[in-house]
């Protein structure tokens, strides 16, 4: 049977301007999509990208407001820094940069983040599962945190 | 380096009793002749233990955060440790005024365990000239050639004299070439994804998360670790393969843009494992995106200090 590919959606708040998108991003994601919504792209730590992909996820949405539109000014400027030379990094030790998408939103980009990741899983698909990095034991360590 | 050392000891012989510093933050002789140790000297008579040779290990940038700002520190730097101190100042972890660094240019760190695998276990002596270094192994001398045994980072050294130093002692050497340590990084980059998962792997498995890595390094100076937290915890803190690799990709990560190629943190590493072609990778990219290299001034901030609205035609919309 083939497995549906496993998505994180990280995704800032400020980013989706008109209500219906962030109804549907927050209720009707499909339940392969696992959604993380955070204030900004730059509160994403690094080490918030490498847990999703240590945890199996097959490909990573970032979705964040265009530059000069961030709600605290420099927050995206920042995350672009950060994001794109982690990537740069993990491309260097073996992760598939392309598994990775960011989506910049416009205030009229209406509706377009449904497009963005059905489009992206399919790209997923072909690529399939994520044999890099995924390396998270399945059972849980024990701890009331873990 | 007989000449250097006494310079040096003049030299710091003249800051204690002047008052001008508080410590003065040197290697002294240890028990070990191959492995002399980080000395705290605040008195003339403890300076008979100095030490300075191409043994001396470790970066002493590493204690100038240890210590409150208003302490006077006197520090004995090399390249790398004055570019460290450079941008432990740019961080404000010391400033400037309290500190007097004494530079001296650096031939390049010895590999211990290059000299052990050439001779044996058992040296009792060790001595160097120029270019020449002797040991005495089971009673009998063996002479070597300095350049057979410089660590690896040493190699690939671009910047072997001090910034921004108050003293440089001795003569400017000339500077290294950067190609050397890029080739090194693009022979890697051209190799298979798979293989180069597989060199990360091989390399990351191998940690007992001893941390001496954190611990050598300078610019690791937070008071308590990603590695650390429990609530929330990041990452696996045992030597599970997930653990092991976080621990090597964040680590490097949080030192872009920082890292001052030292090496001090291969050296330390008690399993052998090689670090240096990640930290060098974001060295490199560093360069070449934003032009900036760590530790060459005291205020320019680091790139992910800091932004710029340029970077907006990078977004890829």
């Amino acid at each position: 049977m083939e497995t549906r590919p496993k998505i994180a959606l990280f995704q800032c708040k400020w980013c989706l301007y008109s209500e219906p998108d962030q109804n549907w991003v927050d209720n009707e994601l499909p339940s392969s999509m696992h959604l993380v919504k955070l204030p900004c792209t730059g509160r994403i730590n690094p080490l918030y990208i490498l847990n999703a992909v240590q945890g199996g996820a097959d490909g990573i949405v970032i979705s964040g407001c265009l530059p000069e539109k961030c709600h605290y000014k420099e927050g995206n400027l920042r995350a672009l820094r950060q994001h794109d030379e982690f990537l740069n990094f993990l491309d260097y030790i073996g992760y598939e940069r392309s598994r990775v998408r960011f989506v910049w939103l416009d205030l009229q980009d209406r509706g377009r983040i449904q497009k963005e990741l059905a489009d992206f899983k399919s790209e997923i698909a072909k690529l399939g599962k994520a044999k890099v990095l995924a390396t998270r034991s399945k059972v849980s360590p024990g701890g009331q945190y873990a | 380096m007989p000449e250097l050392k006494t310079e040096l000891r003049n030299n710091i012989e003249q800051l204690l009793n002047d008052q001008a510093v508080d410590v003065v933050i040197a290697f002294k002789k240890a028990d070990l002749p191959l492995r002399p140790q980080p000395a705290f000297f605040r008195n003339v008579e403890e300076l008979e233990d100095l030490e300075y040779n191409g043994l001396c290990q470790n970066n002493l940038a590493n204690y100038l955060t240890r210590y409150p700002h208003d302490t006077k520190i006197g520090i004995v730097v090399r390249g790398c440790e004055s570019r460290s101190v450079n941008a432990l100042i740019v961080e404000k972890q010391h400033p400037r005024e309290n500190l007097y660094m004494i530079g001296v240019p650096c031939q390049g760190i010895l590999d211990i365990r290059k000299i052990i695998n050439k001779t044996g276990e058992d040296i009792t002596d060790y001595s160097e000239d120029g270019d020449q270094v002797s040991v005495i192994f089971k009673g009998n001398e063996i002479k070597l050639q300095r350049s057979d045994l410089l660590h690896d980072s040493c190699l690939r050294c671009v910047h072997p004299n001090p910034v921004n130093a108050d003293v440089l002692l001795g003569d400017p050497l000339p500077e290294g070439d950067p190609t050397i340590v890029r080739q090194a990084i693009e022979e890697f980059e051209a190799l298979d994804r798979d293989e180069r998962y597989a060199w990360f792997q091989k390399e990351a498995e191998r940690c007992i998360r001893c941390y001496a890595c954190r611990e050598a390094c300078p610019m690791c100076y937070c008071t308590e670790c990603f590695v650390d937290h429990t609530t929330p915890r990041w990452t696996e803190s045992d030597i599970s393969q997930a653990g092991t690799q976080a621990w090597h990709i964040i680590r490097a990560f949080h030192q872009a843009g920082r890292c001052t190629s030292c090496g001090a943190c291969e050296r330390a590493c008690p399993m052998d494992i090689k670090m240096t072609y990640l930290t060098d990778k974001l060295n490199k990219d560093m360069l070449e995106v934003y032009q900036f290299e760590a530790g060459m001034d005291d205020n320019t901030p680091p790139p992910f200090a800091s932004f710029n609205l340029d970077d907006k035609n990078r977004f890829v919309i």
